[in-house]
Parts: structure tokens; sequence; C-alpha cells
């Protein structure tokens, strides 16, 4: 690493969408949802998958980048599409097997990788209401591999969600998937947070990285998991992001940041 | 024959207390103008099926909405006045929850008149437990198990197309959400539209139609009747500004009483608009439009 590297200043926004692109590879579709996992898209287009076809809920099937917007349908991220359909369309392609890798964001996330968007407490009288589902458990139930993005605490990293919303591997074990109705070869296989990445081995969670240079150490992150986490023996360093990948990603923020302010990802 | 009439005609005529009512246009040109007559004539009971439309807060809002069948709807009453407005007259609506794709396949399946779909999604998922629209069933063919949604038929489905001829050939393009799916499921099916055009422009590119004219009960033109939604090939949006104005206790009072009660039509309400945001605000809406290539339809020249 160069000294000039070094300096490099980033944000934990800037290591998420950069540890996120590195999942989607060349040629491959990749279903996003607004914030961070399109920044991700938009960013691995700019640099090592050129030709990923990016899928949209509203029914937008593009290979050529747009203006990263406030929104998922925009005139922005309609014009110019290789297909324009509806939601059922862009539902088919991933319930038939082809839409390689999907992005959701979550309320919560679990040991198992169930992740919950609907309710903290009892259904009828809540603790916490989230938004629902939206399109997030048609994404982890239909795309060959899923990655969760969400931000960590302890709340949002319980043991085991309240409400299951988008079943990742229920409770661990083999097979849960396919009893319940669910495609085989399907399910969640990255978390990224703004502390570390995870990947998931039987059916659980396990820390691969660490974003280190966002001042995040292993014991914050177990601070701010709410069981025994799994620590991968290869344990890293998260990849910081390099100069020229900052670059683009402030190059591709700066028309949106000049409107208004990023929508916010994450369901609150 | 033609369907045209006026907005307060088609929705006094054709939507009634107590419907279950599709509102098209998923994030994506969605019939703001006919939610703002139906607010007004103060239909209320009234059950909601859409996928992440903005004006349906209105009808939530104003106390008409018993039941919501919906993918996504922030029910956090803490951040949302529209919620707390309709709990503080005790009209708090029912949340019949599904994913996306579930509201989608539950209007295709009323479309296509079968009673439900089977679906790999949802499945595994504690929404079964709390929606009874939503089962799992064995696959008769795999041996497996699968999921099976009920079929939804709205009474009334109200789309905004671009362009329709006067028999209710509607035309839409752009992202088609569950736009489809939806007001062919429809019994009665209410267009508006930017433009009422001739027959012949729609028999030249009749591929292009959602929904042929004998199934739709009314055509209203209603130019700018998406706004603040963007609408394809003619505006762009500004629902951000639109909900920073109408989502507080004041704003909400002031934009409903100014805005919706306080004007006669869709006209008016634009005009209104106009004189509040100035006319340089819709200017810039507008987009810059780029045509397509032509497609080809054409007839025999002679026999062969």
């Amino acid at each position: 690493m160069s000294q000039e590297d070094s300096v490099i200043e980033y944000t934990a926004n800037d290591q998420m969408v950069v540890s996120a692109s590195k999942l989607i590879r060349d040629n491959e579709a990749a279903y996003v949802g607004v914030g961070l996992p399109m920044f991700a898209a938009l960013l691995a287009k700019r640099t090592h998958a050129p030709n990923c076809t990016i899928v949209i809920e509203n029914g937008i099937m593009r290979v050529e980048g747009f203006e990263l917007p406030g929104g998922t349908d925009t005139v922005g991220t309609q014009f110019y599409a290789d297909k324009l359909a509806g939601l059922s369309y862009i539902s088919f392609l991933g319930q038939a097997g082809y839409i390689n890798l999907g992005f959701i964001g979550a309320g919560q996330i679990d040991r198992h990788g169930n992740v919950n968007d609907t309710v903290i407490g009892d259904y009828y009288n809540p603790v916490h209401r989230f938004p629902g589902s939206g399109g997030a458990n048609d994404v982890m139930s239909f795309c060959d591999r899923t990655c969760v993005m969400l931000n960590q605490t302890k709340r949002r990293f319980p043991e085991r969600v309240d409400f299951i919303t988008c079943p990742g591997y229920f409770d661990g074990k083999p097979g849960r998937r396919e009893e319940s109705g669910i495609r085989q070869g399907t399910g969640p296989v990255a978390v990224v947070s703004d502390m570390g990445c995870y990947e998931f081995e039987n059916g659980e969670m396990v820390l691969t990285s660490v974003h280190t240079g966002c001042g995040i150490t292993l014991d914050k992150i177990k601070e701010e998991t709410g069981w025994e986490l799994k620590i991968s023996p290869e344990l890293k360093e998260s990849t910081p992001p390099t100069a020229e990948e900052l670059a683009i990603l402030r190059e591709i923020a700066a028309p949106l940041l000049a409107r208004r302010r990023l929508t916010d990802f994450e369901r609150k | 024959m033609s369907k045209v009439m006026t907005m307060q005609e088609a929705i006094s005529s054709h939507v009634k207390s107590g419907d279950t009512l599709f509102i098209g246009g998923m994030q994506h040109g969605e019939p703001f103008a006919a939610v703002h007559e139906i607010v007004r004539q103060k239909i209320d009971r009234l059950t909601l099926v859409s996928c992440l439309t903005f004006s349906t807060n209105m009808l939530i809002a104003e106390g008409r909405t018993e039941r919501v069948l919906t993918g996504y709807y922030g029910q956090d009453i803490n951040r949302s006045y529209w919620l707390s407005r309709a709990r503080s007259m005790d009209k708090y609506p029912v949340f019949q929850e599904y994913s996306h794709f579930g509201i989608a396949q539950a209007l295709l399946a009323g479309q296509m008149g079968i009673s439900f779909i089977p679906v790999h999604s949802m499945v595994g998922s504690d929404m079964l437990k709390y929606n009874p629209c939503i089962k799992l069933i064995d696959d008769p063919f795999t041996g497996g198990k699968i999921g099976a949604v009920e079929a939804i038929v709205p009474d009334v489905g109200i789309l905004h197309a671009q362009r329709c001829d006067e028999n209710g050939n509607a035309q839409r393009w752009g992202t088609l959400g569950v736009d489809a799916e939806g007001i062919n499921a429809s019994r009665t099916v209410i267009i508006t539209t930017e433009e009422i055009v001739d027959s012949d422009v729609i028999r030249r590119d009749p591929n292009r139609t959602i929904i042929p004219g004998y199934r739709v009960a009314a055509v209203v033109e209603a130019p700018w009747g998406a706004h603040p939604v963007h609408l394809a090939g003619c505006y762009s949006g500004d629902w951000p500004g639109w909900l920073g104005e109408i989502s507080s206790e004041d704003g909400y009072a002031r934009f409903m009483e100014k805005y919706v009660y306080g004007v006669k039509n869709w006209d008016e309400f634009m005009e209104l608009r106009k004189e509040e945001k100035g006319e340089d605000y819709f200017k810039r809406l507008r987009i810059k439009q780029i045509p397509s290539d032509p497609i080809y339809s054409g007839t025999e020249e002679k026999g062969i």
C-alpha cells in the first residue's frame, strides 16, 4: 500500500458499497433496490462488471448505466432500458431461476439469515413496525444468491427474529428452505453491514472481514451482535475502497446529492 | 361508443362506498387526479389494492379506508401523520400483507379468472400466519410444497394512461408495475389519460393497448393526471416535494383544504398549483421527448 492510499478518507457507506459491488459478476443479472444496492451496481458497472444487467422491481432491465436515482422507478431509471415490463415479469425471471444475484435491505437479520421487515414484538401489538416485505421476500426466495445490506446494531442483529419476512436458513438445519416450498439453490450468501462482511456456512452467519479502515474492531462487532458470533478462521480486514473506486463513487453520487439527500435504503 | 365523461361523472357513477379499489401506478403514472375526486366525493369504507402508491395515503388519512391489501406500507404510527390521523378518527385500516409478487399474482389470478395461483415466494415466511389468502399446499406434480395465493378481483380499477381513444382502448408504456394484472382483473375499469386520441392512433400500434375498449366503463381526459408522480414520455415527478408538503398535520390540513376540497376539479387544482409553484415549475417537469423508431403495421396490397 502506498502512502497516498493510506490517507484516503472514506465512510462506512463507501465501504459497504465497494464490498457489495464485488459480489456482482460480469454478464450476470443483479436485482437491486434503491440506495446502497443500486449504488453498488452502478460502481460494478463502471469497474469489473460492465455487462451486468441491472434488474429493478417496477419492471426495468438494463445494461446501460444511469444516474443514481432517489427512487427505484424514475424517468432516469426507465430511460434507455433494454426492456420495460411489469413486476410479474421481473419476478417470473427470478422464480424460473434466471436472476443470479439480489440485494435487499433489512429491518433485522438473525443468526441463520432470516430477515424481519415486518414487526418487532407481537404482530397485533407491536413494539416496532417496519413497512413489510415489499419485494424483499421475492428477491431472497428467487435469486440464486442474495446479499443483505444493513447497519449493524445489537437490536438489528438478534439471535432469532420475531417475524420471518424473508426466510434465510430458518434454524440452520439443512433442507429447510426446500421443505417450505422455496426453490432449491437460493438463499442469503452474504451480509454487508457498516461494520463487516459475512458469509454463510451450514446455514449460519460467519464473519469474514472487519471494516477496520472505518475504525471498527472485532470486539465492537461482537458487542453489536445478539448471539455468539462465528468467526471465519481466515478473518480479514475488509479491502478498503481504492482511490479510483472512491472517485467513481463521488461522481455517481454527485447529481443526486446536488438534488437531495441520499434516500435512506434502510427500513427504519 | 364514446365513454368519455368528466372525472366527477366517472367516479360518482362507478365507485361506491364499500368497494374494493385497484389503484394503478407502481411509483409510476399513478391516477392522482382520480384519487382527488374520490376523496372529494367522500366515498368511504374502501378496500385498497395497490403497490407503492402515494395517492392512497389521502384515502387512509381521511379515514375512508377499511382494509389495505399491500406488500409495503409505512406502518410506524409514530412516523406517519396519516395513520395517526386515521387512528384518531377510529378509522385505522387493517393491513393484509403480501410480498409485492404476492399482490401481483393475486391480481393475475383475478385477471385469469382462476381462484388462486401457485407461487414459490412468501412460503416459509410468517406472512402466512396472518394472511388467510396465502396458503402452503402440496404440489400435485412434483410431490413438494408450493404456495397458493388467492385471487383478488377488485370492484373497480383505475389506471392513468398516456393515451386512450374515446372507446377506452388505453395505451400505457414505461414500467408497468402491477398495472396490466390489476386493471384487467377489475370488474369495472376507469381510464384517466393525458390525451384522448383518435382510434386511428391506437389501431396503428395496437400492441401497446393495455386493455381493450369493451372492458372499459369510463374515459376521462386529465392532463398531468399523474402529477406529482412521473409519467414515461410525458413528465418527471416531484413526489418528494409532495410528501414534504402533506406529511405534517399543518401541511396536510392546508393541502387538503386548498387543493382537494377547495377545488371543483383537476383543472382548478392545476391552475392553483401553477399560481403557487410558478409556471416554470411545470415547465421544468416536462421531459425532453425522444421518439422511438416507428414500427410498421400494414395490409396486403393484393391477394396472393
